[in-house]
């Protein structure tokens, strides 16, 4: 019972930090203030999702799997917005064809 | 609870049609590619309402992954060949509309007028309504879940969907892992690929993850394989991700890429297919049927077709992303 309540408020507030991130993403001005705003979603907000995951799984190995894959997101989505951080910084932002 | 879980369903699958819609309608083919990404990852998360995690990751693996990232380096390729269109020749005469560069032409110039909807139309509710007929007539039955539940114990492995593709339904999958080698020899045969330089990292971040994430790929690809014989995953799965390790290490290459060896190269993208076929024949042989096994055989040829295909896979996905034969290699 207190397992699924933690799991409720837990993923609750990680969709909170997911919707701010994809606001902001949509409506900041630049590309960086619109990294900043996803990689929040990414990191806390998912880290939310995990830890209220956590509570459901049925053993350490699950525990163990989930936390996996929180680093592996953490360490994707910290290069890749880095890269894209950099090319801009280098390049100037990214202009389509059309 | 079954209420949200139809209301999920049905912004899922507004999410699907709208993302496949957009995708089509987009004139910005860079645009196109990221939705069609998006798309696939879409249809993944179908797939695990439908209760197929098997066939979910096979598509956010191949088909979003790495069938997103051909896409994204074949529009780099073709914006470089416009630009060398542009700046090379620049009088020269507009080409054949329906000679060989005809396509390349079509995707820089702008789409033509808006034409009527009505034939697109016509054609959609013709489809549609032949679909909506087959489903309503379709024969009530419990489907093949049954036969395949009755038979578990002969077929070698504990998972009833690598029980049906390496063994009930073997060819299947014979067949599919000769369409990936088809497809490579038919981007050897269009060209050649120079050695690949390496590419200056623009800082310590990228070389730093990268050596962090191929072990892991490495690590992740091997289980998905191993579990593939009690649960979801298996070798196209497994190949996918140590493809898409493969795929990392060309795009962001620290140092020059070694050219590849041809006969060992040739041996791991045929290896698939070759123990396959020879498998069967063997079966064949021995009087149970092409592609069929011994009970006490089914185990151990499984896991062996499993880990060449497995390989040959991930090559194929890799030789495919560098395209065309290594240069120099002429065995």
């Amino acid at each position: 019972m207190i397992a699924n309540t933690l799991t409720i408020i837990l993923i609750l507030v990680g969709l909170v930090f997911f919707a701010a991130g994809t606001a902001g993403l949509l409506r900041f001005p630049d590309v960086y203030s619109r990294l900043h705003a996803l990689t929040k979603a990414d990191n806390v907000g998912l880290g939310l999702v995990v830890l209220g995951l956590m509570f459901q799984a049925s053993g350490p190995a699950d525990i163990l799997k989930l936390l996996l894959i929180w680093v592996l997101v953490l360490a994707a989505g910290t290069t890749a917005a880095h890269m894209v951080a950099q090319r801009t910084w280098t390049h100037g932002e990214f202009e389509s064809d059309r | 609870m079954n209420g949200l879980l139809v209301l999920f369903d049905l912004v899922l699958l507004a999410g699907i049609v709208g993302v496949a819609w957009r995708c089509l309608a987009s004139t910005d083919l860079f645009r196109a590619v990221v939705l069609f990404i998006t798309f696939g990852l879409l249809l993944a998360l179908a797939w695990v309402r439908l209760e197929a995690p098997d066939i979910a990751l096979a598509e956010a693996a191949i088909g979003a992954g790495i069938t997103g990232a051909l896409l994204l380096v074949t529009l780099e390729r073709l914006r470089s060949i416009m630009a060398e269109r542009h700046t090379g020749r620049p009088h020269t005469p507009p080409p054949d509309p329906t000679g060989p560069h005809a396509l390349l032409r079509a995707l820089h110039d702008p789409p033509p007028e808006r034409r009527t909807f009505l034939p697109a139309l016509t054609f959609a509710l013709v489809v549609g309504g032949l679909l909506v007929t087959a489903l309503w007539h379709q024969p009530q039955s419990t489907g093949l879940e049954p036969v395949v539940d009755a038979h578990m114990d002969v077929s070698g492995v504990d998972h009833p969907i690598t029980a049906v593709l390496l063994n009930f339904r073997a060819y299947d999958t014979f067949l599919e892992l000769a369409i990936v080698l088809i497809a490579l020899l038919g981007a050897w045969s269009l060209g050649r690929h120079d050695l690949i330089p390496a590419r200056p990292a623009p800082g310590p971040i990228l070389p730093g993850t990268l050596r962090l994430l191929v072990p892991v790929a490495i690590v992740t690809g091997v289980y998905v394989l191993w579990a593939g014989s009690h649960a979801p995953g298996g070798a196209f799965q497994a190949g996918a991700i140590l493809g898409a390790a493969g795929i990392l290490l060309v795009l962001a290459r620290p140092r020059q890429l070694p050219m590849a060896p041809g006969a060992p190269l040739r041996l791991g993208l045929t290896g698939g297919v070759a123990l396959f076929l020879l498998v069967g024949l063997y079966g064949l042989v021995a009087g149970h049927g092409f592609l069929g096994y011994a009970e006490a055989w089914a185990y151990p040829l499984i896991i062996l077709i499993e880990v060449a295909a497995t390989l040959s896979i991930a090559l194929a996905l890799v030789a495919l992303f560098v395209a065309g034969r290594p240069t120099g290699d002429d065995a």
